[in-house]
């Protein structure tokens, strides 16, 4: 259950870097709410998609063994999915709310 | 090992009961949006869009710490429950699998569309969007329970020789009786605890003397809805639920019921009281005689079997918890049957919106409809021990050999600091969308 643990850890690190990007730069922004939110699905979509190289949550602590870099490059790519989710979900909303 | 089991059922108990705080919310609440917007249609009053998109965003928040805290429950079936799922797997694979396919897919992808899309697609595409996230989150609903009632009434299955569930008969997975009033009742459930939702953000908003037309149009819809679904969870669909455990679990029955000894010319019904363990009785009892006999087989001097004819090793483990599980379920049931019928009555008068002591009491209500729903699973679940498959597979069957208790500890603790990490920020969110309330639509 550790790897379910470094999940939800990765997580909450993508739902920050969403915040952080929204804060920086205001046009990405959807206010807290909204950021939060694309920070979740952002983080959980990158892990999934990049993790399969060899540094998802469960190969961080195989077999009684702690990888200290491969949670800090499971927890940068969460962060990057947070912000990448994010801008991703701005881009989608300009298409469907084109004037 | 007994330790080991512990430290599983308690990480199990926490990770669910957080979990369900969500999902009971946004299975109800899809159905209330798709109303709000369907008004809109007909009416064209701006204030129903207002309030289905103000709405779909609490969703979304509650959606998003769903998924969040749904992620350990799935890992621990093949974690701490390792051997339930090499087992089962065969059966309970298929119905969470069409979970996450059908319904998760179906939900998400039209929430977003919902929030997005609605100056792309027009009106009624709008509503068709908002119908299918409410299809999707019943479907999830529907899964979930399936492979619950498989596991509380197994049917269409068979046992292979290495001791493996598989499934002989797909359509009566499906067609189990233990599913359609167990799927009813949490459904219904559901729309209990949203529609106190709805309601007490209305009382708040009439309270604060803020955004008043919507706290009126919160509060009527919540108390009708409320009104409804409170008396319909009760009956039929709760008996209906009652009399299946009677039928197929009577073991769990009588231990719900907190009937110790047969009675032979007619069970009484316990409305209070406090299980006595070591001497096999209710403490300080108030209970009406053989009432329980006829609500269960409409026969005022039926037969009720008690504990005293079950061996011990069938009964359930933890008899007091059950029992005060189901009694506060259905003490809280009937108080929110009781509460809505004032606040409709009085709706009816024209006198709800200036009844501030029931404006009060109908904001500070809100966690209760949360504690009768999960009250509720812990009767079901309670009740269905010392199995983890009714009758076939038992609890200390299913549990991982290789996972410590520590290990389970270390994880438990862990997910108890996150969890209030998220909890905190999922107030923050829904506390900061109601006071910016429904005219603020921004994305």
């Amino acid at each position: 259950m550790t790897g379910t643990l470094i999940s939800l850890i990765s997580i909450l690190i993508g739902i920050i870097a969403a915040n952080g990007l929204g804060f920086l730069i205001k046009k990405y922004s959807f206010g807290v709410i909204g950021n939060t939110i694309a920070g979740v699905f952002g983080s959980i979509l990158f892990i999934k998609i990049f993790g399969r190289l060899g540094f998802n949550p469960w190969s961080i602590m195989n077999n009684g063994d702690f990888d200290g870099f491969l949670l800090l490059l499971n927890l940068v790519v969460s962060g990057i999915g947070g912000a990448l989710g994010l801008i991703l979900a701005k881009m989608m909303y300009h298409k469907f709310n084109k004037p | 090992m007994e330790d080991m089991i512990f430290y599983d059922r308690l990480q199990f108990a926490f990770t669910i009961t957080f979990h369900y705080i969500f999902p009971q919310l946004t299975m109800g609440l899809s159905l209330l949006i798709v109303y709000f917007k369907w008004k809109y249609l007909r009416n064209k009053i701006e204030k129903y869009n207002d309030a289905a998109k103000f709405f779909m965003k609490i969703f979304a928040i509650n959606f998003t710490m769903g998924v969040v805290t749904g992620i350990p429950m799935e890992f621990q079936f093949g974690t701490n429950w390792a051997k339930f799922s090499e087992l089962t797997g065969g059966i309970i694979g298929q119905t969470l699998a069409m979970e996450g396919l059908f319904s998760f897919f179906l939900e998400s992808s039209f929430l977003a569309l919902f929030i997005f899309g609605e100056k792309l697609m027009g009106q009624k595409l709008h509503l068709l969007t908002g119908f299918l996230v409410f299809l999707g989150s019943w479907a999830s609903g529907w899964f979930i329970l399936a492979t619950n009632a498989w596991m509380q009434h197994p049917v269409g299955y068979e046992i292979l020789d290495n001791g493996k569930f598989v499934l002989e008969n797909f359509s009566a997975l499906f067609g189990n009786p233990w599913l359609l009033p167990a799927f009813l009742h949490n459904q219904l459930a559901s729309v209990v605890t949203s529609s106190f939702v709805v309601a007490s953000i209305g009382a708040f908003y009439i309270l604060r003397n803020k955004q008043i037309e919507y706290g009126k149009l919160f509060l009527k819809t919540g108390v009708i809805f409320g009104l409804i679904s409170s008396i319909l969870v009760a009956f039929p669909t709760g008996d209906w639920n009652a009399k299946n455990v009677a039928k197929y679990q009577p073991a769990a029955f009588a231990a719900m019921e907190g009937i110790f000894e047969t009675e032979n010319a007619g069970a009484e019904i316990v409305l209070i009281g406090q299980p006595n363990m070591v001497e096999k009785k209710l403490d300080n009892k108030i209970a009406v005689p053989n009432v329980l006999s006829f609500l269960t087989y409409q026969k005022w001097d039926k037969q009720i079997i008690g504990m005293d004819k079950f061996e011990k090793e069938e009964l359930p483990d933890n008899i007091p918890a059950l029992y005060y599980s189901y009694h506060i379920m259905v003490g809280l049931g009937t108080i929110f049957m009781a509460i809505m019928a004032l606040a409709a009555f009085l709706l009816w008068r024209k006198k709800l919106y200036k009844s501030k002591a029931l404006l009060w009491a109908i904001m500070f209500l809100v966690p209760f409809p949360y504690i009768a729903n999960l009250t509720g699973w812990y009767t079901a679940e309670l009740g269905r021990q010392p199995y983890l498959v009714y009758g076939l597979l038992r609890t200390t069957e299913g549990v991982s050999p290789t996972v410590s208790s520590g290990n389970t500890l270390f994880t438990l603790l862990g997910f108890v600091a996150l969890y209030m990490l998220l909890g905190l920020l999922f107030l923050v969110l829904v506390g900061k969308t109601i006071n910016q309330g429904p005219k603020h639509q921004t994305h």
